[in-house]
């Protein structure tokens, strides 16, 4: 995989007492804002994840994912993770686990184009 | 600042596009690194690929952007900006007022780091161009269009800004040629990476061929497409051979001659430097000169995308193709 194909963050899965969080990257070579972006599918252990109730968040604010689309002035820097958080998934912390994300890119000086980038690792939660 | 008559030879950060995104170097490290592997002093950087608070460049961030620039003996001259209109996918495009703010927003930050021109693009629609370009002047920031494949001299969309600087006959508005759009070949580093990907031989045989036909980089990425899947090839393997028809056009590298006058800055665009010192793909041979002889006093900066198919990070690849830049332009 080369680095502007990666969406799974270097930081991975980390399980809180009510939740999960998945590191993510943005997989194109320049910033963008997040509303170009769509977090297209997850699957943890071959199951999809309902992302109906999920977080992000970035650099210190978080939204829903259903309302990332509105956020046409807030810019994913290409270096850093955005994290995707899922209240109610619990995993065992130290438990290991296969992730399938698929994030998908809609640079906004080319329309009409869409990258769908998927991405499957094994993790352990920490 | 280095002041040099005649052509310089520079590098866009973009060429290390993947340490970058690997984390190898922060903008300080990468900086650093180019100053000391001497492929300076003129850089260019892309703003939304290198600086966090693009497009709004804080006064506290330009200021020690610019002092390690002063430090490490750097040049910031090029500042690449986008004409980000599709922000909704599948909705309309912003409204002009509100495209016209995101240039200016991205010029005045580029002013502010002590670029002397930005790259802009022709997703500005050219009618616009009279309300931005009196705001560059005011700047005093030149504005240059890339040139991309698949475009080239000839194509229309180049056509009607040539009208259009015509009609505004200002030095702060000109041209940056991009040599992608002028290959002689696909790189022979780019199909191997095809055939790393499990792509057949007799793709890539029908690739070469379809990719020197006439027509559209869209049109004939489909004639490989329906081709290669009625012959039974991978979906995986037509996608891997196909990135050639959008990052590379086979147009004339001599329609460049057409530009020359208003060329501001050049992208020396590379994919691979062969044994030999010479460019797998690309004629410089036949390019340079006709900026050389033309009077270009601007600067080319190596831009090297391999890193669209290769993990390499692109450091020696970018010495060797300023060493034989600097040897065509010595004359």
């Amino acid at each position: 995989m080369l680095p502007v194909e990666r969406v799974i963050g270097e930081e991975g899965l980390s399980a809180t007492a009510d939740g999960l969080r998945l590191a993510m990257r943005l997989p194109w070579y320049r910033s963008l804002p997040f509303s170009t972006v769509e977090i297209a599918d997850l699957a943890i252990d071959g199951v999809p994840v309902d992302l109906g109730m999920a977080l992000v968040e970035y650099d210190g604010q978080s939204w829903p994912l259903a309302a990332m689309g509105e956020q046409t002035n807030a810019f994913w820097f290409v270096r850093d993770s955005a994290f995707l958080y899922l209240p109610g998934v619990i995993l065992t912390p130290g438990s290991e686990h296969t992730v399938a994300l698929t994030i998908n890119v809609n640079p906004p000086y080319i329309p009409g184009m869409k990258r769908a980038n998927p991405q499957t690792q094994l993790l352990r939660a920490a | 600042m280095t002041t040099t008559a005649g052509a310089q030879v520079g590098v866009t950060l973009y060429s290390f596009t993947n340490p970058w995104l690997t984390r190898q170097f922060d903008l300080e490290g990468l900086l650093r690194e180019v100053s000391r592997r001497g492929m300076g002093p003129n850089i260019e950087i892309i703003g939304f690929q290198s600086f966090k608070e693009f497009p709004d460049i804080s006064d506290a961030f330009a200021e020690k952007f610019k002092e390690l620039m002063t430090e490490i003996g750097l040049n910031p001259v090029s500042c690449a900006i986008n004409s980000d209109r599709f922000l909704k996918p599948g909705q309309q495009p912003i409204d002009d007022a509100s495209l016209i703010e995101y240039h200016k927003r991205q010029l005045r930050s580029a002013k502010k780091m002590g670029f002397s021109l930005v790259r802009y693009q022709f997703a500005l629609p050219v009618e616009l161009l009279p309300q931005i370009a009196p705001y560059a002047e005011e700047l005093d920031i030149r504005m240059g269009v890339e040139v991309h494949a698949p475009m080239w001299a000839g194509h229309p969309a180049v056509q009607a800004y040539g009208e259009m600087y015509d009609k505004l006959d200002t030095p702060y508005l000109g041209w940056i040629p991009d040599f992608g759009g002028t290959a002689s070949r696909i790189p022979e580093s780019m199909l191997d990476a095809a055939r790393a990907a499990g792509a057949r031989e007799g793709l890539l045989d029908r690739l070469k061929e379809v990719w020197l036909e006439p027509g559209m980089s869209h049109e004939k990425a489909g004639r490989l497409r329906e081709w290669a899947l009625a012959e039974g090839h991978a979906p995986a393997h037509i996608q891997a051979a196909s990135l050639a028809f959008f990052i590379l056009a086979n147009n004339d590298p001599k329609s460049w001659a057409a530009l020359v006058d208003r060329t501001i800055h050049i992208h020396g665009k590379f994919y691979g430097m062969g044994a030999d010192g010479q460019e797998e793909a690309i004629d410089y041979g036949t390019i340079l000169p006709l900026f050389r002889d033309g009077g270009f006093a601007g600067t080319m900066v190596s831009e090297w995308e391999g890193h669209a198919y290769s993990a390499d990070d692109g450091f020696e690849q970018v010495e060797a193709h300023q060493a034989m830049c600097r040897q065509i332009f010595a004359g």
